[in-house]
C-alpha cells in the first residue's frame, strides 16, 4: 500500500505543479493581452485622422478681444483665415504701438498709484488668464471626444492617399447635434470628400459643453482637418 | 479604456451547471495529468528492467542460476516474472517422472502465456481512464457550453434592448468550459496514444523474448529426454 501511494505521490505532485503553472500562465497571460490591446489601437486611432480644432478656435479667441468682429469672424470663417496672414504686419503694428501706450499708462500709473495696487491688479491678470486656460482645457477634453467619434465613424474610400486633406466646416446646435456640413477645402477626390462628410453626418451629436459661453466659443462652428496618414500607398 | 475582466472573475460568476462542468474537467485533467507522469515513469522503468534483463539472461549465465537468484524475491519486474513463471513450471513438470516433453512445453508455455497477460494488464492500467477522458471531456465542455449559451441567450429574452454587452459574459463564460474540456482532452488523448504504442512496443519484446526463452526449453528437455 505504501509502495502504491509512493508511485503516485511524485506523479500527484507534478500534475498540481502543472495546473498551478498553468493557471499562473492563464492569470499573467491575461494582462500582456490587455496591454498590447492598449497599445494597438491608439495607434490606429492616432494615424487615421487629424482634427485641426485648435488653431481655428485659438484665432477665432485671440482675434475677438483685438478685433471686436464676431459676426464676421462667425459668418465667413473661411475668409477669415486668409486675412490674418495678410494683415500680420499691420496687427504687429497696432499691438506694438498698444504695448508701448499700455507701458507708457503703466509708468504714468505707477508713479500715481501706489507699488500695492499695480501688485494686486496683476494677481488678477493671473486668476484671468487661469480661468481661459482651464476653458481652454475644458474645450480640448470635448475636441478630442468630437475627434475620436469622427474617427469611429469615418470610413475611408479605398482611393485616399497618404496627405489628402479635405477641411471641413461643422455646425452645431446647442445639444450637440449637426446641422450642417460643408465642405470648405476639397482634397481633389470626390470619394474622399464625401466619406469625409458622411463620417460627420454619421456620428450626428456630438458631446458638447453645457456652458452656453464655452459651446458659442468653441463648438458652434469649428473645422475639422480629415488627413489619412497611415495608409500604407 | 474599460478594464477587461479577468478570466477568474468569469468562472466565479458562472451559473452551477457550468460549474459543475469546471469542477469535472479540472478534476479530469488533474486526474489524467496524474496518469499521464504515473505511466511515464513506470513505462520507462519497464523499458530500462527489460534492457537490463536481457543483458543479463544473455551474458550466458545458467538459467537455473538465474532461476534461483530470482525466485524468492518480491520485487520481481515484469519480464523477470515471465520468466520465474515459465521456468519454475518447466522445472516443475521436469521432475515429475513420466512426463513427456511435449506437455512440459506445453505446460510452461502455458504458464508463460499467464505471466504476460497479468503484466500486459498491468502495463496497461490507467490507459483506459485517459481513453475515457480524451474521448468524453470535449464533450462534458461542449455540455457546459450549451448550457451557458443558452442561459445567456433566455437572459436576452427578457431585454428590450438586445445588446452585445447583455449576452457576451455568458457566451464567454460558456466558451471556458470548451476550452476546459480541451485542456483536459489533448494531453489524455496525446498521453493514450504514446502509452499504447509503448506498450505494444514492450509486449512484443516479452513475447519475442518468451519464444526465444521456449526455444531454450525445448532444446534443453529434448537433449535431457
Amino acid at each position: 500500500m505504501t509502495s502504491q501511494l509512493r508511485y503516485y505521490f511524485v506523479p500527484f505532485v507534478l500534475a498540481l505543479a502543472l495546473h498551478a503553472a498553468a493557471m499562473m500562465a492563464l492569470y499573467a497571460g491575461w494582462n500582456p493581452d490587455r496591454e498590447e490591446s492598449r497599445l494597438i489601437k491608439p495607434r490606429m486611432v492616432h494615424a487615421q485622422l487629424i482634427v485641426l480644432t485648435p488653431p481655428k478656435v485659438r484665432p477665432k479667441s485671440a482675434r475677438q478681444p483685438v478685433v471686436e468682429k464676431t459676426p464676421e469672424v462667425k459668418t465667413a470663417p473661411v475668409k477669415a483665415q486668409p486675412e490674418p496672414v495678410e494683415k500680420r504686419p499691420d496687427l504687429d503694428a497696432i499691438r506694438r504701438e498698444q504695448e508701448r501706450a499700455e507701458r507708457e499708462k503703466l509708468l504714468e500709473r505707477l508713479a500715481e498709484t501706489s507699488f500695492w495696487d499695480t501688485l494686486q491688479e496683476e494677481a488678477d491678470d493671473l486668476t484671468a488668464s487661469d480661468a481661459a486656460d482651464e476653458e481652454a482645457m475644458i474645450a480640448r477634453s470635448y475636441q478630442f471626444g468630437v475627434y475620436k467619434l469622427v474617427v469611429a465613424n469615418w470610413s475611408r474610400p479605398p482611393s485616399a492617399r497618404n496627405n489628402m486633406e479635405a477641411k471641413m466646416l461643422v455646425e452645431l446646435v446647442p445639444t450637440g447635434d449637426v446641422v450642417a456640413v460643408t465642405l470648405l477645402t476639397s482634397s481633389g477626390n470626390e470619394a474622399f470628400d464625401r466619406s469625409a462628410e458622411a463620417a460627420v453626418r454619421k456620428a450626428r451629436r456630438f458631446e458638447v459643453p453645457v456652458e452656453s459661453k464655452l459651446f458659442e466659443r468653441y463648438f458652434r462652428r469649428f473645422t475639422l482637418l480629415f488627413r489619412p496618414e497611415d495608409l500604407l500607398r | 479604456m474599460p478594464e477587461q475582466i479577468s478570466i477568474f472573475e468569469i468562472v466565479a460568476n458562472a451559473s452551477p451547471p457550468v460549474l459543475a462542468v469546471l469542477a469535472i474537467l479540472v478534476l479530469a485533467s488533474l486526474a489524467s495529468w496524474v496518469m499521464i507522469f504515473q505511466r511515464w515513469f513506470s513505462l520507462r522503468q519497464s523499458i530500462i528492467d527489460m534492457d537490463e534483463f536481457e543483458d543479463h539472461f544473455w551474458s550466458g549465465i545458467d538459467l537455473r542460476q538465474l532461476y534461483s537468484e530470482l525466485d524468492g524475491q518480491d520485487d520481481l519486474t515484469s519480464i523477470e516474472k515471465v520468466f520465474v513463471a515459465g521456468f519454475k513450471e518447466y522445472s516443475r513438470l521436469t521432475e515429475q517422472s513420466g512426463a513427456d516433453t511435449e506437455s512440459i512445453m506445453q505446460g510452461a508455455q502455458r504458464a508463460m502465456r499467464v505471466a504476460l497477460t497479468r503484466e500486459e494488464e498491468s502495463l496497461e492500467t490507467h490507459l483506459v481512464f485517459l481513453a475515457t477522458v480524451g474521448s468524453t471531456s470535449p464533450y462534458v465542455g461542449l455540455f457546459g457550453t450549451v448550457w451557458g449559451i443558452m442561459n445567456s441567450f433566455r437572459g436576452l429574452a427578457n431585454m428590450t434592448q438586445a445588446t452585445l454587452a447583455t449576452v457576451a459574459p455568458g457566451i464567454s463564460e460558456a466558451l471556458i468550459a470548451t476550452a476546459m474540456g480541451l485542456f483536459a482532452a489533448i494531453p489524455a488523448v496525446i498521453g493514450y496514444n504514446r502509452f499504447s504504442a509503448r506498450v505494444e512496443v514492450l509486449m512484443k519484446r516479452y513475447n519475442a523474448f518468451s519464444d526465444e526463452l521456449t526455444g531454450i526449453l525445448y532444446r534443453a528437455a529434448h537433449s535431457r529426454g
